[in-house]
């Protein structure tokens, strides 16, 4: 597909635009000038036959400090990097453009794909990176009075290199102040022709947001005029964090991007990882990782499906779905000790292998929890409040979801059946019998249908897990699977050694680029990971699902009223960490 | 005659009733930044059940709160928010740090995190866990409940001594020490 993707494109812009590049996750990358990043843009979604119509994701590099060797390419300062994915080719493509400069900048894309105005803030937030022509160019992660860019390299990482924090009154006042709203920043009006407009803050401390999510409301009367949600509050540095961690050390810190997704999000990073180092999984451990996975969506899903309850009104399921909540928890310490974050995924395998009796417990729980999803389905799906505050609401089409990157049930509610674990399997789950659950309105109430569906799909891949279990050793031998299977260390030296290094120093992992996707439990879910052959990665970009469904809230929340907004947020299903990272 | 009073009267000085009344309804305020918040609205629900001890009343305002639990990380943006919230918060007021982030950075010793939610404001009592789980957290509002009971504060500011007197800070760790020293068979992680 590169070739022909290759000369299509060069027989339009020449071949000195388009400049192919060979990466070791095998994404057809292409290189551009600056200049010509546009049209190939505006080319790639709308041109081409069978067209990149989503924008997955934008980013940067900082290539300062990066000593290697890039498979023969120019190194610059800077490298933007644009990931498209295309669902009729089933393919990603990446767009790397290089630039110059302490400071460069470059040309906006937000008239083309209006989800990269987050993402150019981001970028702009994080490497001081300015876009030209951006709508309203600003902060949006850090405070709005941070000094510095964090994920440039000369920007400290810890807080203890940067002096102790303090909070007297007149910051603490300050803070505040910066903390207000001002609708002309935002270029709000005050009023229409026949009313005033009312601004509501709900945030970042309110029952309803899930977390410390701020939106600011312009209401007039009930109605929602227009929403501007405010992130950040939530920023754990994750992306900066493991240019410092090893390779493995840094697995800890993803378990809490999605906090809800648990040993998912190890996934996520590992197979990125495991893509570099070439590391093929035996298939026991990725049964093992592939039963952890569903566990945990079953486990997300159901803190979800509570307080989505809860936000519309019903008070009484969240509390029967804690109480199953718990019982998936039973399983998942059986097996790794931990609940919320079990850290129990490895570089080339697991932890260690199934405890004696796993299979017992899973067993229970799959006769158990079909009736309780049925009572659910009583309780919740056919209830009259419910479906009233959810039918109709925060509706979007297939086409704008795509638009704005929407993935995970959200899209699957507008009707595609887009499933990665079917289309572009990982980890074995080509082996699997399960079903895509689609609906066809697009609203509150088809999303969870979605949710609660795929439970039960969750249920059927756990169920082939328990029969099918492979036999097999729980972790690859490859040297640099991390630790290393203990057995053979004590016995010969060529594995002590690698036991050795692989867990004092962390294994060296080879330089290159790669991306993992996942259909994890709000989307997807992707690590893009910069390897300058060290024992810590260059540069780690986390792409989550929530990010882009946040900044879509405007959009889809405009005409409807102020309890609707919190009938969308809930049926969003997004995690404060998954937004900011 | 006597039998009937003696079941029905108790005899108490007041501040020691306005005390047990203090310390068996502490009402937590909803307020949660991360992770830790999940395992905190644990606690609350059937298997563990946090109204045997009267502190499942959760309030939406601060106003309301007896207890705030800093449930998370500590953000550098989020801080001066919650330094807000906790003036808010009426008196008596207390705070619980739950989870390695809130009591100390944790494992994030990163730019954008505060290294400990005690760099400005006053602690109680420390969860430790990341995220503790719901029974720690528990364990954390009982020691709470016991040293709020023991509190001395004056019934009004007219009467008596003015200010708070709390009872001292115990360390768990040494007081477990003996206990834990003991446990020398642990169950192996390949069963069940």
């Amino acid at each position: 597909m590169i070739p022909d993707l290759l000369a299509a494109l060069r027989s339009r812009f020449g071949n000195d635009i388009v400049e192919p590049e060979t990466t070791r996750d095998e994404t057809p990358t292409f290189w551009t000038p600056q200049g010509k990043v546009l049209d190939l843009l505006i080319y790639l979604k709308t041109g081409l036959s069978q067209p990149f119509s989503m924008m997955y994701d934008l980013t940067a590099h900082d290539m300062r400090a990066y000593k290697k060797d890039l498979n023969g390419h120019s190194r610059f300062d800077f490298q933007l990097v644009y990931h498209l994915f295309s669902f009729e080719r089933n393919a990603f493509l990446r767009l790397k453009v290089g630039l110059e400069g302490e400071y460069p900048s470059h040309p906006t894309a937000t008239h083309i794909w209006p989800s990269l105005n987050w993402y150019e803030r981001e970028v702009y937030d994080m490497f001081g990176i300015r876009f030209e022509g951006h709508p309203r160019l600003r902060r949006i992660l850090m405070p709005s009075n941070w000094e510095g860019h964090p994920l440039r390299k000369e920007h400290p990482a810890r807080a203890t290199e940067m002096g102790p924090f303090r909070l007297w009154d007149e910051k603490q006042d300050a803070e505040q102040k910066a903390l207000q709203f001002d609708p002309a920043e935002w270029g709000l009006q005050t009023q229409s022709e026949d009313s005033d407009f009312l601004f509501l803050n709900i945030g970042p401390q309110h029952p309803g947001t899930h977390g410390v999510l701020r939106v600011i409301l312009q209401l007039d009367g009930e109605e929602i005029v227009d929403a501007i949600p405010e992130i950040g509050f939530h920023h754990r540095g994750a992306e900066k964090m493991g240019e410092r961690q090893s390779w493995h050390t840094y697995i800890p810190y993803t378990d809490r991007i999605d906090y809800l997704g648990g040993v998912m999000n190890n996934l996520a990073y590992l197979l990125a990882v495991e893509k570099l180092a070439g590391i093929t999984v035996p298939p026991r451990a990725q049964t093992i990782r592939v039963m952890l996975c569903e566990l945990f969506r079953i486990a997300s899903h159901l803190v979800w499906y509570g307080t989505f309850a809860q936000d519309v009104g019903q008070l009484s399921p969240v509390f029967y779905m804690f109480t199953d909540r718990e019982k998936v928890f039973s399983i998942v310490e059986a097996i790794t000790g931990g609940r919320m974050h079990p850290n129990w995924f490895r570089i080339g395998g697991v932890a260690q292998d199934l405890p004696a009796g796993w299979d017992g417990l899973v067993r229970q729980f799959i006769e158990y929890f079909p009736r309780k999803l049925k009572e659910y389905d009583k309780m919740v799906m056919r209830n009259s409040i419910f479906k009233a505050r959810t039918k109709g609401i925060g509706i979007f089409t297939l086409q704008e979801a795509i638009e704005w990157g929407v993935t995970g049930p959200g899209l699957r509610a507008c009707g595609l059946e887009w499933d990665m674990r079917k289309k572009r399997p990982y980890s074995g789950y080509e082996n699997f019998d399960f079903e895509v659950p689609v609906a066809s309105h697009g609203d509150c109430y088809d999303r969870a249908v979605v949710r609660v569906e795929e439970m039960r799909q969750s249920l059927r891949i756990i169920d082939q897990c328990l029969k099918n279990m492979p036999e097999g050793p729980y972790k690859s031998s490859h040297p640099l699977t991390t630790p290393p299977i203990k057995k053979h260390t004590m016995q010969d030296i060529e594995t002590l050694i690698n036991h050795f290094l692989n867990v004092s120093w962390g294994p060296v992992i080879p330089p290159g680029e790669a991306m993992s996707c996942i259909e994890a439990t709000k989307g997807w879910n992707g690590y893009y990971l910069l390897s300058d052959g060290n024992t810590s990665p260059y540069r780690v970009r986390v792409r989550a699902p929530s990010f882009a469904h946040m900044q879509m809230l405007p959009y889809i929340s405009r005409g409807y009223t102020v309890a609707d907004l919190l009938s969308i947020l809930g049926a969003m299903d997004f995690v404060l960490a998954d937004v900011d990272r | 005659m006597e039998e009937a009073v003696s079941q029905s009267i108790i005899l108490s000085s007041v501040d020691k009733l306005v005390a047990w009344g203090r310390k068996n309804s502490i009402w937590p305020f909803h307020f949660g930044l991360s992770c830790c918040f999940v395992e905190m609205a644990t606690s609350m629900t059937p298997k563990y059940d946090l109204a045997r001890f009267g502190a499942e009343v959760i309030r939406g305002t601060p106003r309301e709160a007896d207890v705030m639990i800093i449930a998370g990380t500590v953000f550098v943006k989020m801080a001066p928010v919650i330094k807000r919230l906790h003036e808010q918060m009426m008196e008596p007021r207390w705070i619980i740090s739950m989870g390695s982030c809130a009591n100390s950075g944790g494992m994030y010793d990163i730019y954008s995190v505060v290294q400990g939610v005690d760099k400005f404001m006053p602690v109680d009592v420390y969860v430790t866990g990341c995220p503790p789980r719901p029974d720690a957290f528990m364990e954390g509002l009982l020691l709470l409940r016991d040293s709020v009971g023991k509190e001395k504060r004056p019934l009004s500011w007219t009467i008596g001594e003015q200010g708070v007197l709390k009872p001292a800070k115990i360390s768990m760790k040494e007081q477990k020490r003996a206990q834990r020293k003991e446990m020398t068979t642990l169950r192996p992680p390949d069963e069940i």
